[in-house]
Order: structure tokens, then sequence, then C-alpha cells
């Protein structure tokens, strides 16, 4: 009980708010999903009658849930997939392989004492990592995992997103500006200058794809990807996605183009006066970018959450378990003790040096692989969303991989040449994405009418 | 090779994405350890700085320190005053041959410091004889050695430490403690000599000036280096 009291005694202040607040809101949340279920009629059309509201608080909810596992997930792969490169082992103590580690990297940020500088304009420094942190998150509204998960589908869904993910300026300006230090003042504006500056190939990369797919909406774009990988935006982009690709990077701050926090150089650049969970949050927003960076890469020029070849071909799953009627019980309630004694029954017999319980074991696991097997693989036949969410976060990762392994192998370029290369060669080169794009609709809407939208 | 724009960048990218499927040299220490003979303690070498000065202090922490014996100070220190040799790997042996005669009390010959600075080991061995071969009255030994040399040469100190016993270390170390030893010749022999007229012939100016400091049996206090 002391022990508790004391970790309790020391946590911040914004500690204590996130452990009271969200056992809250999970018990609330059991609480409603009960109430519903009892009550019925009354809730259910409460429910119904407002759909369109509980639908985005339901998205909105879904999503900022979502980047804390995110962003755990990518910590973890950066600390450990730089160090596979550098020849070391990288993180092994915690967790399996080390996977907890960044988990407690977080419970580690939330307890650190969490120190506002004199002087600071304190709303203002409180207020920015929260934006950071919303003008990444929200953009994941838009963006499509699978067909129907999409928070909010709306038609500007591109414009929205880079209208949104642009509101990062202001946050790393409300922090540079608040912090009450030159220094971190210069960091702020010099992370503007990097990112206002990169907004512009970015949107321009991005505008080929617009005019192929007549719209500016990631679902209907997603859709015009369906089919074999070749019919994906990346054969008619290639310069546009190479475009988009390097712009995202310097937008998302990643190395190369990590000059706002260039950790071994400048401090943290706006960052250098916060500490605890509000400098947590702007590296949560860190996170939760490159793998908004490359979720959105994926969408425009990868197929979305299209599988590379049209598989599976149309299988359909005549399973009714309902028909089983009573005897449902007996195949859920005996399946699984069967399948255990099945698995365990040839390890048992093929070595005398296995003893019986271990044998169940194995077996025991085994089953559990089968059956979680069983399930994904029916899932990902019987149910479209599953298969596209599955792709989708396949081609995510292997997105955020590169962005690691980037992380791995490229130095660190100078300003200048960063300012160099954002106006005099990405934007020239978008420009002359947009031109020939252009000019080669006109030609094919010329040769053959009916070929393009 | 003509230049491709971009061609370093995937070369990079194709070195770390070897090196990530490469096998890892980390070592988790306090579980697996290092595949060494148990006796191992790193290799026995001289550092030289930037400038190819050695960067051996001369502290002797390395002589007492070795179980075996077998480094023997030597070299030239960082200010030119010895020369006693370090020696290449394969005369440790010898070395540790050495340390077995010292450790059984025999004398030890020496060969290393005949060939560099030649001294008549005559006084020593009348001082030695004096002292009746005492190493708990090295001071007295050291003092009467520098008023037979003028200085304290290392061949001498040698030749105390074999017949005394006492470590070269310990002997170096009482020698440099005070002030009044020296290891150079003085380099003004009058000045030398005129200080050693000054100096009255007993240790009693060790009295007065620990009467003056307020010594205990006038000795100066235990620390202090005046």
């Amino acid at each position: 009980m002391t022990a508790i009291s004391r970790s309790w005694n020391r946590l911040t202040l914004p500690g204590k708010v996130i452990f009271t607040v969200v056992p809250a809101l999970v018990v609330l949340t059991i609480g409603l999903v009960v109430a519903i279920a009892i009550l019925g009629g009354p809730a259910l059309d409460l429910v119904v009658a407002n759909l369109p509201i509980v639908r985005f608080v339901v998205a909105a909810t879904a999503i900022l849930l979502m980047t804390i596992p995110t962003a755990f997930l990518i910590i973890y792969m950066e600390m450990k997939g730089i160090a596979l490169m550098n020849l070391r082992i990288g993180p092994d103590r915690v967790g399996p392989f080390g996977s907890l580690l960044s988990v407690v990297h977080g419970l580690k940020v939330l307890m650190k004492e969490d120190f506002t500088p004199t002087g600071a304009d304190s709303v203002v420094f409180t207020w920015a990592p929260v934006v950071v942190y919303l003008a990444s998150v929200m953009t994941l509204l838009v963006i499509p995992f699978g067909p129907g998960l999409v928070g909010q589908h709306f038609q500007l869904g591109l414009l929205y997103f880079f209208a949104i993910s642009g509101l990062s300026v202001v946050g790393l300006l409300m922090a540079g500006w608040a912090s009450f230090n030159k220094y971190s003042l210069l960091g702020g504006l010099r992370s503007a200058a990097q990112v206002i500056s990169y907004e512009i190939p970015l949107v321009l990369s991005v505008v080929g794809v617009i005019m192929l797919a007549g719209t500016m909406d990631l679902v209907v774009i997603v859709e015009n990807q369906a089919g074999w990988f070749t019919d994906w935006y990346i054969w008619q982009q290639p310069l546009g996605a190479l475009i988009f690709f390097i712009a995202a990077t310097a937008e998302a701050n990643r190395t190369p183009f990590d000059l706002t926090e260039a950790d071994s150089e400048i401090v943290a650049g706006f960052a250098t006066e916060y500490s605890g969970m509000r400098f947590g949050f702007f590296f949560f927003a860190e996170y939760v970018n490159v793998f908004i960076i490359s979720a959105l890469t994926v969408t425009l020029f990868f197929g979305g959450w299209n599988a590379p070849f049209p598989w599976p071909w149309p299988i359909t799953l005549d399973l009714n378990p309902g028909s089983l009627g009573i005897g449902l019980l007996f195949v859920v309630a005996l399946v699984p003790l069967a399948l255990t004694l099945i698995l365990a029954t040839p390890f048992w017999l093929v070595s005398s040096r296995i003893k019986g319980w271990q044998a169940l074991v194995i077996g025991f696991v085994l089953a559990n692989l089968f059956l979680v097997g069983a399930v994904a693989a029916a899932g990902y036949i019987g149910f479209d969303w599953v298969a596209g969410l599955a792709w989708f976060m396949l081609k995510a990762y292997v997105f955020v991989f590169i962005f690691v392994w980037m992380r791995g192998t490229l130095p660190r370029v100078r300003i200048d040449q960063l300012m160099n290369f954002a106006w005099k060669w990405l934007m020239e080169l978008a420009f002359l994405n947009i031109f020939i794009t252009a000019g080669a609709i006109i030609l094919i809407k010329y040769l053959n009418p009916e070929a393009l939208p | 090779m003509s230049f491709v724009p971009g061609l370093g960048i995937v070369k990079g990218m194709a070195i770390t994405l070897r090196r990530f499927f490469e096998p890892k040299v980390t070592i988790k220490y306090p579980e697996e350890s290092p595949d060494v003979a148990p006796r191992f303690r790193g290799r026995l070498q001289l550092l030289y700085d930037e400038w190819g000065t050695l960067k051996c202090e001369t502290c002797f922490q390395c002589a007492q320190a070795c179980p075996i014996e077998c480094i023997d100070m030597g070299g030239i220190d960082t200010r030119g005053r010895y020369h006693v040799h370090w020696g290449p790997p394969e005369t440790y042996g010898e070395r540790r041959e050495e340390s077995a005669l010292r450790r059984s009390g025999r004398p030890v010959p020496d060969r290393a410091f005949h060939h560099f600075q030649p001294v008549d080991l005559g006084a020593v061995d009348t001082i030695l004889d004096e002292h009746d071969h005492d190493p708990k009255r090295m001071l007295e030994i050291l003092e009467a050695t520098q008023s037979a040399y003028g200085y304290l040469p290392v061949a001498a100190l040698k030749q105390i430490s074999q017949k005394t016993g006492a470590w070269y270390a310990m002997i170096y170390g009482t020698a440099s403690y005070y002030g009044h030893l020296r290891f150079e010749p003085a380099e003004d022999a009058a000045q030398a000599t005129a200080v050693a007229a000054a100096r009255p012939p007993d240790a009693s100016y060790v009295t007065a000036l620990g009467a003056a400091l307020g010594g205990a049996n006038g000795r100066p206090g235990a620390r202090g280096r005046s």
C-alpha cells in the first residue's frame, strides 16, 4: 500500500490526471456498453438518431487511442532497427526482445517533472505541444485504412490533410516563442522556415495524382488504384512520388532533414525548454507523423488498402455457425481441447525426454496459434476491411521502416543545402511534374476520349 | 563511372541494410564474457601521445601492482631522467626468474643498467654496509648516497634495491618524496657543494624544522612536505 501511495506521490500533475482519467474512461465506456445492452431500445434509438456525431466521436477516439501503440511501435522499431544497423543488439531487457522499452520510456516521461521556465508564457507554453500533437493526429481522420475504415469520408480529404498538417507550424512557433529563450525562438523560427518551405513541393507533388484521379477524395484515389500493383499511381507519377517522399521526410522532421531537433548539434530547437509529458507530446507527434506520412504515401502512390494482386479471387465462405444449433456449444467447448490433444500427441510420442505436461503446453500453444491463424484467415477472406487493413498496415510499416533505415544511414544536411534543395530543385521538379502530367492527360484524352476520367 | 545523382545514398542504404542482417558484436557482459585467458590483463604497452612523447609519468604504480614483477620500470620518463629498459615481451620470462630470485632474497644480476650509466658502485656498497642493508633506514641510505655522488644515480638506486630487497618503486617513491634528494647532478657544482657545506652534518635541521612546525618527536607532520 505504501508502495502504491509513494509512487502516486511521485507522479506529476499530468501523470495523476492521466492515471485517473484513463481508467475512469475505460470504466465509463464499459458501463455505457452495458447500459445500452440492458436498456436496449431508447439508448439505441438515441445513438441511431445521432449517427454522424457518434461516428465522429468513435472515429476520433479510435484515432487518438491508435496513436499510442503506433508511436510506441515506431519508437521501438527505430531503436531496434538502428541498433541492428550499427551491429549492436539494441533494447533487449524489457519485454520480449526489448519490445516494451518504449512503453517504459513513456511511463518515465509521464513521471518526470513538468517544468515551466520563469518568464515563459505558460498558457501558450502548455498549448503548443497540444497543437502540434493534434495537428498530427487530426490528419489521421481522413486516411482510409481499409474499405469503410475511414474516420470521416469527405471529398476534400487531401486538402483537409494538408490544411491541418500545416497547423503544426503554429504549434512549433508557439513552442519557440513561449519558451522565453532566444535559442528556442530561433529553433522555432528555423523549424517553421523548414516546414513551410517543404510544404510547397509537398502539395505541388500531389497535384499530379489529383489530376489523374480527378478528385481530392482519398477513398476514391485508393479505389482508382485497385487491381494489380501496376495500377498504382507510383508508375504514373514516379517523379511526384519521389518529390512527395522527400518533402514529407522534411515535413516530418526526419533524418536527413531533422534540423529542427538536430540532437547532436543544437539542443532540441523549439523543444529545448520542454520536459516531462509536454516534451513527450512533441516526441509522440513526431513519431505519429512518421506513420501518417507513410500512410499518406501508401494511400496516394502505393494503392492504399489494395493488395498488390487481385487476391483472393472471389472465394465465398459459406459458414453459418448458427445452423449447428446446440452443437455449436459443443464445438466451441471441445475444439480447443481436441486440438490441444491432437497437436500434443506427436510431441509426446516422438521423444521420451518431453514430459506429458510439456507436450500439453506445446500442444496448447500450437493450438492457439492455429486457431488465431484460422480466425485471421477467415477474417481475411470473409471481410474486405480485414484484408484491406492488413495490406495497408503492411505497406505503411514498410515505409516506416524506410524512414528508420534512412535515419540509420544518412547524415544531416546543412540548413542552406536544405533550403536550396527545396526552392531550387524540388519546387521546379514539382512544377515540371504537373506540366508533364497535364500534357499527358490532354494527349491521352485527345487520342482516346474514354481513357481517363 | 559516371556520376549518378543519388547513387551515394543508394550505396549507403545498401550498406546499412547489409549490416542489419550481419551478426552483432555486442557482448552482453554480465551474462556472457569475452573468451580470453583467465589471467589476461590486456597488452603491456607504453603509449605515445600525438607528439611522439611517452605518456608514461613514471609513477611506478604498474610495477608495484604487477603480481609477478614482470614490469620493470625503465625507459625514459617524461623528464628524460631514466634509462632503464622496458624491454620486449620475450624477456618477460627472464624477468620472472629475476623476480623469483629477488623474492628468495638472493641478489639478482641486472644487466640493464651497466651500459647506460656506469657509476662506481663501491660507495653504495660501503654505505649499505654501514647501514646494515636495512631497508627501513632508506632515507639515511639515500642521503648518504646523495652526499657521496652529489645526486642519486639510477644505477645506485638499482643497487640499493637489489641489496636491501626493497622495491625499486618504493625507493623511488622515498627519494622523490623528499625535496632535498635529487636525481640529476646539480648543474652548478659549486652551488651544490655550498649547499652541502651549509647543511648540518647530522639530521639536526630536521629536528629544528620539526620543532618550528610543532610536530611531535621533532618530526614534521606526517604528510607535510615542507
